[in-house]
Formats: structure tokens, sequence, C-alpha cells
């Protein structure tokens, strides 16, 4: 059976290099497409359901890393993920630390000594992926390193002060919301909506910021543009489709636990 | 009131220096007087007579000096002029004041009696000119090691943030990976690509050393970078590069363009998916040469500062302290927003203040 490949690479000759030299040490690989950019890329794996990914981490749309995520996030529950390798030309996101894992990396330029490991070590996991044990472990363990590179390319924070209040401008006046009422932030296009029991005000700050300034016992991420305050939460509930979603005491909406975040929700 | 008590602070604040230098000019006359010329009375009265001289000499130059230009400098020839209608008044008043000294208090009318009085003359002005242009050398030399000193350290950061940020890492090795592909397929066109990058390598490196570089050569190593980008990004990247002929030998200080090129590749055109264009363009705008560095990408954080002086922007704000330093307050560094999308930054500096150097 051939495997199916992904690759997303922005650079043209880049990509059709890196598919040359799969395709030279690795016959029974077969290439399903080429993504140019991080948006394509989660489509285009999507919709042809690739067994391997190479996904380049600088990529205009969104980042590798980005599009992996946000692939997880989409990804039917009842399928194992598909293999993810990252390209990059420059390291600076310290992924030397899974060099014997899940989730695998190589530099450009690529050299064909290396490519071969990733290769021997790619067929190792397909074939260990054919018992569906083994595919649900393999899966867990390329989220968990997913969101431990996430949180490693994450700016550290020279000394996060607490968030107590936060201040939004309404019309013209300034509302003062205590934090404790939130009951959930969820980042949209440029803003962040913050919403209490009974009012929604859009404020101008990434998540990213927000968390470090949260305390992580009070607030959850449970999805790359959700936080929740996890005393507003009623309960977690299991979709047919295999989604997990929070049900809220003062909200009426549920909200959707993405596959990064939903190992915080297993029962003891 | 406020400018004449400004005025008088100076002159006081530069009074115990300039009056060490008086004292050992005064000196140095008396010796000359004495025994090199043979006139007067002796070597203690010659001495008093200096000393009285230079000093009023120097309270009547300077005072004058701060009373008309203040601060500045002073305009050459007014204080030249000034010193010669200075410098026999000096004479008279400080002979005038040792004749007192010595008890023999004597009118005017009497002291142009004095034997060789134009030769005593003529050596209080020479006197007073060698002491003014010594004082004027010293001040001049002062600024100038104070000014070269910035420079310096502006040089220094400016190589410093070079070599971190200009052969960026990432372009680096994209490069080199795309080279490595094209050897095999397309030997003709990695040819090509290899003579670019070792171009942009060699002024890149050899222009972080040297002090000034001209637009032309800037616009080759601009045209080299831009050339290799095109090689990787494709039909995302178009470019043009526009310097008139008479500019081409315009003197620059190296990394003000390529810098800007690079942020508009790097933040504009590379994020967006479909790419865009980079447009540079020089031109002389009556006394000012206008850089503009236009592209078509990802456009400015509407909520980011970056023209205030409290900008984060580091590369922006070494680009800014150093036009400051090299060029003065007149040469600036703008960003703004380029209509329909993407980003333009401008560059002004005086033509004077370029040719200057």
């Amino acid at each position: 059976m051939p495997i199916r490949i992904l690759i997303a690479e922005d650079e043209a000759l880049l990509a059709r290099a890196l598919a040359d030299s799969l395709q030279r040490l690795w016959p029974q690989m077969q290439l399903a497409a080429i993504a140019s950019n991080g948006i394509e890329a989660v489509t285009l794996a999507l919709a042809l359901q690739p067994d391997v990914l190479f996904f380049d981490i600088k990529m205009p749309g969104q980042s590798g890393l980005d599009a992996a995520c946000e692939l997880a996030d989409q990804w039917p529950s009842d399928q194992a993920l598909p293999l993810l390798v990252f390209v990059t030309a420059y390291d600076n996101y310290a992924i030397q630390a899974f060099e014997q894992a899940a989730v695998d990396y190589v530099l450009k330029p690529i050299n064909d000594e290396r490519l071969r490991q990733t290769i021997t070590r790619l067929q190792l996991h397909l074939q260990s992926r054919a018992t569906a044990a083994n595919a649900e472990q393999l899966s867990a363990h390329t989220m968990t390193q997913l969101r431990a590179l996430t949180l490693d390319a994450a700016p550290v924070p020279m000394a996060p002060e607490r968030l107590r209040t936060i201040r939004a401008t309404v019309g013209n006046q300034i509302r003062l919301i205590p934090i404790d009422e939130v009951i959930y932030f969820a980042a949209t296009d440029k803003y962040l909506n913050v919403v209490t029991a009974d009012s929604e005000v859009l404020i101008r700050t990434s998540l990213k910021e927000l968390l470090m300034q949260l305390d992580a016992q009070q607030f959850w991420q449970i999805h790359r543009g959700t936080i929740v305050q996890i005393k507003a939460v009623r309960s977690a509930q299991r979709e047919p489709n295999g989604k997990l979603i929070l049900n809220l005491y003062q909200r009426p909406e549920k909200l959707a636990v993405s596959r990064l975040f939903a190992h915080l929700f297993k029962p003891h | 009131m406020t400018l004449s008590a400004s005025r008088l602070q100076l002159f006081f604040q530069g009074l115990p220096r300039s009056l060490l230098q008086t004292l050992i000019i005064n000196l140095l006359c008396a010796l000359l007087v004495t025994y090199l010329m043979h006139v007067g009375a002796g070597f203690g009265e010659n001495l008093l007579f200096s000393m009285c001289i230079g000093l009023v000499a120097m309270l009547l130059i300077n005072g004058a000096r701060l009373l008309l230009w203040g601060e500045d400098n002073p305009h050459e020839i007014g204080f030249l002029l000034m010193v010669a209608i200075l410098a026999p008044l000096s004479f008279f008043i400080g002979s005038l004041i040792a004749l007192a000294l010595q008890g023999h208090p004597t009118p005017l009318s009497a002291l142009r009696q004095t034997p060789n009085i134009t030769g005593f003359i003529v050596l209080t002005l020479l006197a007073c000119v060698g002491a003014t242009l010594f004082y004027w050398n010293r001040q001049k030399m002062a600024s100038l090691q104070a000014r070269n000193a910035v420079i310096e350290k502006q040089a220094v950061m400016a190589q410093l943030q070079m070599l971190q940020a200009q052969i960026e890492p990432h372009m680096l090795f994209n490069t080199l990976a795309t080279l490595q592909t094209l050897i095999s397929s397309e030997p003709l066109r990695a040819q090509h690509m290899l003579d670019q990058l070792i171009h942009y390598l060699r002024a890149t490196l050899s222009t972080s050393r040297s002090e000034q570089t001209t637009l032309g050569q800037e616009f080759q190593l601009i045209e080299a970078y831009l050339g290799l980008m095109s090689l990787r990004m494709g039909l995302r990247l178009t470019y043009a590069l526009h310097l008139p002929d008479e500019l081409q030998q315009t003197p620059i200080a190296p990394m003000l363009l390529q810098p800007l090129i690079e942020n508009a590749i790097r933040h504009g055109l590379e994020p967006k998916i479909g790419g865009g264009d980079c447009t540079v363009r020089v031109t002389q705008q009556q006394s000012m040469l206008v850089i503009s560095v236009i592209d078509t990408g990802m456009g400015l954080d509407s909520d980011a500062a970056y023209n205030k002086p409290t900008s984060t922007h580091l590369g922006l704000e070494n680009i800014r302290s150093r036009i400051d330093a090299l060029y003065g307050s007149l040469a600036e560094l703008t960003l703004t927003h380029n209509i329909p999308s993407g980003a333009m930054a401008q560059i002004t500096i005086p033509m004077r203040a370029l040719l200057a150097d």
C-alpha cells in the first residue's frame, strides 16, 4: 500500500526537491499534494487524509506549528492523526528535543542521510500504528509534543503581573470587569471577546499575552482560541462525532474543547 | 533678562580655564619682552605690565564674545575685527592699571610717550590673536571628538546588529537549500544564484567594515538580495529599483537602506500568501535626498508606534539614531501605510549633510 505524503512549503523549488528526495529514498511513498502556505496545508490535509505530513515551520498564512495545531483540532477523532515531520531552515524552536519522538524534524538544506533516518522512523511508526491501541497512543503522544512546542514558542514573560480587572472600551466609557466575573475569553480575528454572565465586550489583546497574566488554576485554555474559567463549567460532554464540548452554568452556548487540550477532561 | 543672566553664567563658567591660559601667555610675553627684545625696565616690571594687559584683554574679549554671540560659534571676521579693536584698548587700560599699581598713576596722554609703543601694541595684538586661535582650535577638537565618539559607538552597534540580523540564518539556509536543489537540475540557474549570494555576502560583510559607501553600491547589494529572494519566492515577489544616474556616486552610510528592504520582505511580503511588490526609489527633492522603500505586503500594525521615539522596534530605532548622529536632526526615518496595502519606509537626508564628509 502506498504511503501518502503531504508537503507544505512556500518555496516551490524546495517543495519539489523534498518530494524528489523522498521519492528516491522511499519508493512506496506517493505525493498526495504540495501546499504552499499554512492555510492550504490544513485544508489539503483534511481533504486528502495523508499518512505523513512534512510541514515547513515558516510559511505565509500561518506557521507550520499553528497549522499542525489547527489540523489536530479539526481532525476526525475516529482516525489516527497523520505522522508529522517539521522542516525548518533554522532551528529556533528547540525541536531537537523531539529527535526520537513521534514528531520529527529535518533541517534545510536537507541531507539524504538525515532524511533516511526520518524515513526509517516513519516506517516504524506506520507499522506500529496498524493496531488501534498503538495508533491511539501515537496520536496522544503527538498531541503532547505539539502542546509542548506551542508553549515553547510562546515568549517567556519577564514578570507576569496577575490580571485582576479587564478594562474594555465601550462607546465613550471604559468598563471595568473583575476577572472573577469572566466566564470565558474567545479569540476573534484581531480581538478577544470577554464573556460574562450578562455581557460581551471586545478587547485588543492576544490570547497568548492574556494567558500569561491569568491564574492557570482558575483559567484553562481549552482551544487555540478559547480560555474558560473552570468553575463556570457545569460539565464536559462527548458528542456523537467524538468531539468534546463544555456546558456552562450561566451561559447557554457550548464551548468546544480542542483535541490538543482534551486530556484536561479525562476522568480520573 | 534671562538671556544676559545665562551669558553671565557662561562667562564665569569658562573663567578659571581662560584665566590659567591667559596667565601662561602673559608669562611668555614677559619673558619674550625682557630676554629676547631687551626692552623695558626688567623682568619684574615687564611681568606686571604683561599680566595687567593680558588679563584686561582676556576679560574684554571674552565678555564681548559672549555679549555678541552667546554660546554660538562667533562669526570669524567679526571676531578678528573685535580683537583688533580690543587688543590696543587692553594695552592702554592694562598699562594704566600697572602704572597705578606701581604707585605713579599716569594720564593717558603721557602714556603715548612710552618708547616702542607700536611694538607693544603689535605684540598685544599677536598674543590676543594667538590665544584666540588656540582656544578656538581646542573647542573645535573637543566637539569633533565628542561627535566621533557618538558615531563610533553607533557604528559598533550597527556592526553588532548586522552580524546578528543581516545575514539572517533563515535566509542563508533557505538560499543554500535552494542552491542545493538547483545544482543538479538547473546548473545554469544555480550558477547565477551562487553569484548573487557571493555578491550579497561580500557586500554585506565588507560594507559593515567600511564607513562610507555610495548609493550605487548600495543598490547593487539590494539588487543581489532581491534577486536571491525572487528566485526563492518565484512569482510571489516582483521588484523595481529606481536610482537616478546623477545620484549614483552620492555617499551614504552602509546598512541604512538594506535593513529597510529586508524588513519589507521579512515582515511584509514573505508572510503574505499572495506575495507582492517591493519598490525602492531614490529622488532628490530640492535640498533633500529621499529614499523610499515601498511594499504591498502585510502592512503595519495599526496600533504600534513606529514613528515615536519610544518605539520598541529596535531595527528602526537603530537606523534612526544612526542617521541622527551622522546627518543631524533634519534627517529622519518615517514609516507609513502604503495605499492600498503594505508599508512605506522613507529616509530623508539633507544633501548638504550627505556631501559634507
